[in-house]
């Protein structure tokens, strides 16, 4: 019986193409509006690194002035500064741990004839590798050692390696970094993690991926200039040395803890830490010191903007006008459709056959609507990608979010089709006949 | 009137008149919020950065790869803003530490007194060797500009002391000494013990900061008279002659180019392109926005000619008789189109309500703006003509219906 009412269903698509032509049109931008504005939020707020997001955790001081301080609030920069992190690497807690900021370099090729550019990296441990999964196309992190005493060693990402080596493998060679001569000892296979979780604070969270990475220590004894924002809230000597010594924030730290039942053993030790740093006359705010996994770091820095929850709400909103309006039009095409019921129901079909027979119709128009809306998302997606590279980089549709257009149109319309499949079964076939 | 007879048909049959007021409630919630951000975003926009052409300025990011002593580097600073300043169509160079709307700058917090613990706000800080009034085009509504005797080369890896004289922004000077002159005054950079004073020699009407956002504090500019240096990466802001930017562009970087004799990383950009990727996000959600808005007219438009449509259709005899008994066409005509508006009403009313509640959740969930009662005024006119238009097709058919024919079958 399905495939006979499903087929009935197909035809009475035509039967008033007008009004189903409405109908369509109305579901299907109705869940395109939704689905596209959907798909974004889905792609910023998706766990980046799930098989680890409970066990990589921020740790958090606040280093401010207590003149102005009101318990509570939260500190004026979410970064560290570089004496915490500097006894933090040095701690030993948890399984791995980094420390990182942003650097701008210029890059001087070894083939003569391409031109100097500049590039932004980072510059973390070696450890940052392992813990954020980090795949490398050729050679490895560099070693321990060089973390140790600051070595001139490169790992290059795959973009910027094949823009001066081609498909060769560089490892072992040596390019001009800042105006020293560092050694190439990796490169990373394509890795641009959306959003840039590692990384949330300075520059684009939805941007292109690192284009090096040099030791941190590296980058401390160079004297790196960090690209990104920084806090001071004194006035500090200048110089980098006095940079080093002041409560300026400026770096972001990760511990890597080897189970998520560690967080307490984590929470502990850095509570400890602090109280020993105010003995010493630091952080005298006495505010509570933080712990942020993936998922709540993510929260805390607002990955997903308000305008996009905006977005969504306006969508879904304008998604259930849609589902109003197609009530109301179904109401229409099958109120017209009464006598036909009557004669039915006259010769035998009990009141759940008709249900049947109409919400299978309705599901008919569900699944039109359904794939012309997936085509208008798709258009939509492709519009609102051609504004930035950076939303390109998160308006893509995937499998998870292909099945959900369809299931949530083929539903919304089910849905819109139950009242006035309800009331098609309503008709008493006497009156009908009567009337004919 | 007739309201009576209406109401009572409209009781009998409540689920049509429901649906169309439900449609026009929702519309009407979501349209005023979406009108009321569109609104805000695009006043956001239109502000004025203070440049007196945007549209001819730009900078050149200038980093020159040799290793050389901070004292050379500010030779070579001077070197090329002159090179800069002989190109020809170039109206005015500076050498300036950030420039407006480029997202990427430094702040600094002020107060009014030393003993004052908290900032009274920050201020985004603009410190150049040149003249950035000239370069920027900046009115300048109260005191002078620097003298040639306060701008002070300082190497930032050897010096934190800035000159004492500053410039702000009128809306900063509102902000720190309300409805006082601010020239003579004495404000703070930092608060506490070493907080440094400075004194507003000048105020110019109107400078966005490098960060620019909603709020009013993307106003509150502070301009210092230093030449930074000991730095490797130096920025020139230009304004070019107007209409030629693009072929000023063009030859400023060849010139530079041309004069150093180690490789350069240069990079340029213009004001505009600065403009148009800050406000970038702002533009899409009021396209996005718009969009919604219009469809959401067209839906319910097509909605309430359905449901008035279909009403007709049921109605034919009904109408006929009505006419066999005397009723004119005027009638027919009116007894729809006040039903319309009844329906509509409703949903005008709901819609008010629903809007105030949609607003208060995204005042309270998303941070936005608290929605004037204009937009609910002019949003329920704009549904109550809307009802109207959408029924009257429908409604004049309605009249046309013959009595002969629409009785015959009684």
């Amino acid at each position: 019986m399905f495939a006979y009412y499903f087929m009935l269903g197909v035809r009475s698509l035509r039967r008033n193409p007008a009004l189903t032509a409405l109908m369509v049109l109305t579901l299907a931008v109705g869940v395109a509006a939704s689905v596209s504005t959907l798909t974004i939020l889905h792609v910023m707020s998706a766990d980046p690194i799930p098989e680890k997001s409970s066990r990589l955790f921020v740790p958090q001081f606040d280093n401010g002035q207590v003149e102005d301080y009101t318990p509570g609030e939260d500190p004026g920069d979410m970064q560290m500064s570089y004496p915490d992190a500097a006894n933090l690497l040095k701690s030993g807690q948890g399984e791995r741990r980094t420390a990182m900021y942003g650097v701008p370099a210029a890059i001087e090729p070894p083939r003569k004839d391409m031109p100097a550019f500049s590039a932004t990296g980072l510059a973390p441990t070696r450890d940052f590798f392992a813990m954020f999964n980090v795949p490398f196309l050729h050679g490895q992190a560099w070693s321990e050692a060089d973390d140790a005493r600051g070595a001139d060693v490169v790992v290059l990402g795959r973009e910027t390696a094949e823009k001066m080596f081609g498909d060769a493998n560089p490892v072992g060679q040596r390019l001009m970094l800042m105006g020293s001569p560092f050694t190439i000892v990796g490169v990373t296979d394509t890795w641009a993690p959306l959003p840039r979780y590692y990384k949330l604070i300075g520059g684009n969270r939805f941007g292109t991926p690192e284009e090096f990475f040099i030791p941190f220590s590296t980058a401390i004894r160079h004297e790196t200039q960090h690209a990104g924002s920084m806090s001071c809230n004194a006035n500090r000597d200048p110089g980098f040395a006095s940079l080093l010594t002041s409560e300026c924030t400026w770096i972001q730290f990760w511990f890597e803890t080897r189970s998520a039942g560690d967080r307490a053993e984590l929470q502990t030790w850095i509570d400890n830490y602090a109280k020993e740093q105010r003995k010493l006359g630091r952080l005298k705010r006495n505010a509570p010191n933080m712990l942020y996994n993936v998922n709540e770091w993510m929260e805390k820095l607002k990955v997903v903007g308000n305008d996009s929850k905006l977005s969504a709400w306006l969508a879904f909103g304008f998604l259930v006008l849609c589902l109003v309006n197609t009530v109301g039009l179904l109401l229409a095409k099958f109120s017209v459709r009464a006598s036909e019921i009557g004669v039915r129901r006259a010769l035998g079909a009990s009141r759940s056959e008709i249900f049947h027979q109409f919400l299978i119709e309705t599901g008919v128009v569900g699944v039109v609507g359904g794939v012309l809306g997936l085509v208008l998302a798709f258009g939509a997606l492709a519009l609102i990608g051609m504004q930035s590279k950076g939303m390109a980089n998160v308006a893509y549709m995937d499998w998870q979010m292909l099945g959900l257009t369809f299931v949530m149109s083929v539903s919304a319309a089910i849905l819109a089709g139950l009242l006035p499949t309800w009331r098609a079964c309503q008709v008493t076939p006497a009156i009908q006949l009567k009337s004919q | 009137m007739e309201i009576r007879p209406i109401l009572s048909a409209l009781m009998r049959n409540k689920t049509g008149p429901i649906l169309v007021a439900l449609q026009v409630a929702l519309s009407l919630a979501i349209l005023t919020n979406a009108m009321h951000i569109v609104n805000e975003r695009r006043a956001a926009m239109a502000r004025p950065s203070g440049l007196s052409d945007e549209h001819a300025t730009f900078y050149i990011i200038a980093r020159t790869l040799n290793n050389d002593s901070a004292e050379q580097q500010l030779a070579s600073m001077k070197r090329e803003a002159d090179i800069l300043r002989a190109v020809p169509g170039v109206a005015s160079v500076a050498n300036v530490s950030q420039m407006p709307l480029s997202r990427s700058g430094s702040n600094n917090s002020v107060a009014v007194d030393r003993k004052q613990t908290r900032q009274t706000t920050s201020t985004s800080v603009f410190v150049s060797g040149d003249s950035v009034i000239d370069t920027f085009g900046l009115k300048l509504v109260e005191g002078r500009d620097f003298l040639p005797q306060e701008l002070v080369d300082v190497n930032q890896n050897e010096s934190n002391q800035y000159p004492h004289q500053v410039i702000i922004t009128k809306p900063l000077a509102e902000k720190l000494w309300p409805g006082a002159p601010a020239v003579g005054k004495t404000m703070y950079f930092g608060t506490g013990e070493d907080a440094q004073g400075v004194q507003v020699v000048g105020v110019v009407e109107r400078l966005q900061a490098a960060h620019v956002n909603l709020e009013e504090r993307s106003e509150y500019s502070t301009l210092v008279p230093a030449r930074v240096y000991g730095n490797p990466g130096n920025l020139y802001a230009i304004r070019a002659e107007a209409g030629q930017r693009d072929r000023v562009m063009k030859e400023a970087e060849a010139a530079l180019r041309k004069s150093s004799a180690s490789p350069m990383i240069l990079r340029l950009k213009t004001v505009d392109q600065d403009r148009k990727e800050l406000y970038r996000a702002d533009a899409a959600l009021s396209w996005m926005l718009v969009t919604v808005s219009v469809l959401l007219l067209l839906i319910t438009c097509s909605g309430i000619v359905g449901m008035a449509s279909l009403w007709v259709t049921q109605r034919r005899k009904q109408i006929g008789v009505r006419r066999a008994l005397g009723a004119r066409k005027m009638d027919i005509l009116r007894y729809f189109i006040t039903e319309n508006f009844m329906i509509t009403s409703a949903g005008v009313f709901g819609g008010v309500a629903l809007g105030l509640g949609l607003n208060h959740l995204l005042v309270s969930k998303l941070e936005m703006a608290r929605l004037p009662g204009g937009y609910l005024l002019g949003g329920a006119v704009v549904f109550w003509a809307l009802g109207v238009l959408a029924a009257y097709g429908p409604a004049w058919r309605a009249a046309s219906i013959s009595p002969a024919t629409a009785t015959r079958s009684v």
